[in-house]
């Protein structure tokens, strides 16, 4: 993250501009945390005299006075009126110096980084937002690109610090540091002995002139008054702030919450009662620190064989069926390792019974494969990992016998089971890759659906990495694949940004854009559904998706890392008798629609340059297909997916042209591939488009009614797999069915787009 | 191949983390630090589900124990503002003797029952509280695969 001006004055701080002082040495930079070992909290900070300024003020101005004070006042003070003041003036002083110590140097409560494999769980083309429950109150949780990893509710990220704290309150300048959960006691009670010093020191101080009026002039009578000046200078500001904290922590808000108007209409989930709030803020033990702790060794020793739990009679058939889907953990198989694993089935211990698999059915969870997917290594291309699982099908009767150490080699193994091995391998295809389980999974959803298509379950298909890429890279109509969905409930529209450290060519990357972009996305969709489908149904509006993907197509040459087309397999658009079943769409929006599916088309090993041009000049899909054309769209993605399997990628909201007014699909209408076409202006309807099969193929299907144009007009119809991590927040339309995390809704004109939720 | 047969036979008995699988925070009752429940499925053929569920559940209940907001910690506060913070250099608060029981706790779940069974627990307060880190190890001889590269946890990503 950039850094942004370190000096950050937040709204709540109102004190004056701090004079310019000479700098005070040795303050630590950065988050005060500090980084003394274990994990890490945040790179450098590049030192920034700037930055020290308000705090050094602060500390002069605190230190000096009160020493004047102490200097030139107090000795009359103890001697006519009580020996009394001092000591309690010293007191007071100590106290809030300690406390300002303390709110200076201690960690906030700053998260260390996320680690890769923590990052890898969450698919990185999933949501920017993940919303949680907090005692009935949907709290939404951001994805953080600099710490990778969804921010705990209440959890901030400092630009100034560039960490995430815990309990963020504010970043304070004039402690130079940000308040958290761990310091905003000390910060509280700086503010409060502060008020009552400046009050004390004021009160003294003209008790003090007020019995000199005829000695003004004196040392002592001019050195008093300044103090009181500054102390009166400064105490409408402190007692301000503080004021306002006292009135935040009967609440149980952070300044954070209260200055971006959270809970402003509604009602703040972590408040427990004033009561209960202050003696929170006040009594809690004080909060561990996350950075810089000391880690004990592990001494704990691993190794095998390994006990595994008995597994009943389901779970064993279960097995049977899904071979190989318990291999998702494996993902990160390398060929020897499989060879390995075959050539010593013979000589391996008595198979553990099958691991129960209850994700077949519809996939439920998919998500759990999904994260057991991504949780493994990056490095190897797909591709690579595709080569072994095929190549000995024949070999792996035993490996069966392995289902947990299977890889994916056991999908293609018994010929028994090689109906169901179709679909299984399918699933086991996507945990054979790496970085690109999220491709992967969509690809096993997409793969199932297409047991005509591509037989690329059985091994004997696969022959290469491309083979096998290009099976991770077909399409999928509706295959539901739940398991993109982040898990914890809904997501709102905005994607997090891919990051593509694990991307190579043959690893499918969700995305393929920046952070920026999708962050730019996220403010471009909002998820109220500004750019609702009432306005999608009202021709004047639909340009919006069109600029907007108009902005977003330049990205897509600059996809860092290919994206195999057909990643997402989308249901058929309007399919509704397609059951989802956890199946999302990736319609988050027509703008991630169509980066998805250029950078689909992009990705796509062997055929990305020759459809580039098509695939750059598809606009979003409009967004409301027809749907009346579902048996014949289907079949004819059915067919196009025989033939090119890795060019789908249809996004589901493609508008198709209602079945009668087609002709059959497969029949190629005019296949020549068009050339780069603008994103078509939506017509009125944005009900039709022409679809187009891939380049060698893609079938180029008329505008049926003259209607709306579907980006695709220059577009090529790909068939997506659904990303189901990214979930518009669009704004439902008509009538909405609200299955597995998807939105069918019904919008003008009978067409059905899914929104993901 | 035969280069394969070579390694396998030299990494027999070795074991690799062949995957991570994190048990997420609950925030169902606010902030206070609780782990879910919810049984992961990718452990459903290394574990079985009571045992997990035990550890966790009783994980949360150190935690909620450690902020718990009794006379404890209340002398402690005291304790601490009278000496202006300086009792902290030689006394530990609450929350840290919780964790260490938490951490010892943490050692001996996995010495008795993870290990045992191919994994491993990683104390949450290395992830920030954030998630409980359960390393998925698998044999390498005996089973040919997981060439993870996840290292241990720790290893990988110094930002």
């Amino acid at each position: 993250m950039g850094k942004e001006a370190c000096l950050r004055y937040t709204s709540s701080t109102s004190l004056p501009p701090p004079l310019s002082l000479p700098l005070m040495p040795g303050f630590s930079s950065g988050g005060l945390g500090g980084e003394v070992g274990g994990p890490a909290a945040s790179p450098p900070c590049p030192f920034r005299p700037s930055r020290f300024v308000p705090v050094s003020a602060a500390t002069t101005f605190l230190v000096g006075s009160t020493t004047l004070f102490f200097c030139f006042t107090c000795p009359w003070l103890s001697e006519h009126v009580s020996s009394v003041i001092p000591i309690y003036n010293a007191v007071v002083f100590l106290f809030t110096l300690a406390n300002f110590c303390m709110a200076t140097f201690m960690d906030p409560g700053v998260f260390p980084r996320a680690e890769e494999d923590e990052d890898k769980e969450d698919d990185f083309r999933a949501p920017l937002y993940k919303t949680v429950e907090v005692k009935g109150i949907q709290v939404r949780m951001k994805w953080c690109s600099s710490c990778r990893f969804y921010r705990p509710p209440r959890c901030s990220h400092c630009s100034v610090c560039d960490n995430c704290v815990e309990d963020f309150d504010h970043h304070c300048p004039w402690v130079n540091n940000c308040i958290g959960r761990r310091n905003y006691r000390h910060f509280f009670l700086f503010l409060l002995s502060l008020t009552i010093h400046i009050m004390g020191v004021f009160g003294f101080g003209l008790l003090y002139i007020l019995q000199h009026q005829h000695q003004l002039d004196s040392v002592h009578s001019s050195v008093t008054m300044a103090t009181m000046c500054t102390a009166g200078l400064f105490f409408i500001p402190v007692a301000g702030l503080t004021g306002f904290h006292m009135v935040l922590v009967a609440r149980g808000r952070t300044t954070n919450e209260q200055v971006t108007g959270k809970f402003r209409g509604g009602v703040n989930p972590f408040t427990n009662g004033c009561l209960r709030n202050v003696s929170h803020v006040l009594c809690s033990s004080q909060a561990p620190r996350y950075v810089g702790r000391w880690r004990g060794k592990q001494t704990v020793e691993v190794h095998p064989p390994f006990l595994r739990p008995p597994l009943s009679e389901a779970q064993l058939e279960a097995k049977v069926l899904d071979n190989g889907i318990q291999n998702d953990h494996h993902s990160s198989r390398s060929k020897s390792s499989l060879e390995q694993m075959e050539s010593q089935s013979a000589d391996a211990e008595p198979p553990p019974p099958p691991k129960p698999e209850v994700r077949y059915p519809g996939l439920p969870r998919a998500d759990t494969e999904e994260s057991s997917l991504l949780s493994e290594g990056p490095s190897t291309p797909s591709m690579y990992k595709y080569r072994p699982a095929y190549s000995s099908p024949q070999r792996n009767h035993t490996a069966l016998t392995h289902p947990n150490k299977m890889i994916r080699g056991d999908s293609l193994d018994s010929p028994s089971i090689l109906q169901s091995s179709r679909q299984a391998s399918y699933r086991s295809e996507p945990s054979s890759l790496d970085g690109g389980s999220v491709i992967g999974m969509v690809a096993r959803g997409g793969e199932r659906s297409e047991g005509p298509g591509g037989s690329s379950g059985t091994g004997g298909e696969i022959a290469g990495g491309i083979s096998g890429y290009s099976l991770g890279g077909r399409s999928y109509t509706s295959y539901p694949s739940s398991l993109v969905l982040s898990t914890g409930g809904s997501h709102s529209s905005s994607m997090r940004s891919a990051h593509t450290h694990h991307n190579t060519l043959g690893t499918l990357q969700s995305e393929g854009t920046t952070d920026t972009s999708y962050k730019s996305l996220a403010n471009q969709t909002p998820q109220n559904g500004s750019l609702s489908y009432d306005s999608l149904l009202t021709p004047s509006e639909s340009p919006e998706f069109e600029s907007a993907a108009h902005e977003l197509s330049p990205q897509k040459p600059h996809a860092p890392a290919a994206f195999p087309p057909a990643m997402t397999s989308s249901p058929l658009p309007g399919v509704r008798d397609v059951p989802l079943q956890g199946y999302t769409s990736p319609f988050l929006s027509a703008q991630m629609a169509q980066q998805r599916e250029g950078q689909l088309l992009q990705g796509s090993a062997s055929f990305s340059s020759p459809n580039r041009a098509y695939l750059r000049a598809f606009s979003p899909p409009p967004p409301n297909p027809p749907h009346a054309a579902h048996p014949e769209t289907q079949h004819h993605l059915l067919h196009q997916d025989s033939r090119h399997p890795h060019l789908r990628a249809t996004s589901s909201i493609r508008p198709l042209p209602p079945v009668s007014e087609q002709p059959s699909p497969s029949s190629p209408h005019a296949c020549s591939p068009d050339p780069p076409v603008s994103p078509p202006p939506r017509g009125p309807s944005l009900r039709k488009s022409p679809s187009y099969t891939g380049e060698a193929g893609l079938q180029h299907k008329a505008r049926p009614m003259g209607g709306g144009s579907l980006s695709g007009e220059g577009g090529v119809r790909v068939t997506q797999a659904p990303q189901s991590t990214s979930r518009p927040g669009l704004a439902n339309h008509s009538t909405s069915k609200l299955v597995g995390g998807v939105k069918k809704v019904t919008g003008v004109g009978g067409t059905t787009y899914e929104i993901s939720v | 191949m035969s280069t394969e047969f070579h390694n396998l036979q030299e990494l027999r008995h070795s074991v690799s983390v062949a995957t991570k699988v994190f048990i997420q925070r609950d925030y169902s009752q606010g902030t206070t630090c609780r782990f879910q429940t919810k049984f992961p499925s990718e452990l459903d053929s290394r574990i079985e589900r009571t045992l997990l569920e035990d550890t966790v559940k009783t994980l949360n209940s150190y935690y909620a124990e450690a902020e718990k907001m009794g006379g404890q910690s209340y002398m402690e506060g005291c304790l601490a503002c009278a000496t202006a913070y300086l009792i902290f250099l030689c006394m530990e608060t609450r929350y840290e003797k919780m964790l260490k029981k938490i951490s010892g706790y943490i050692q001996e779940q996995n010495e008795k029952i993870y290990a045992p069974r191919g994994l491993l627990l990683t104390d949450p307060i290395e992830r920030g509280m954030r998630v409980i880190e359960v390393s998925v190890f698998e044999d390498r001889g005996s089973s040919g695969s997981s060439h993870s590269s996840s290292v241990s946890s720790g290893g990988i990503s110094q930002r």
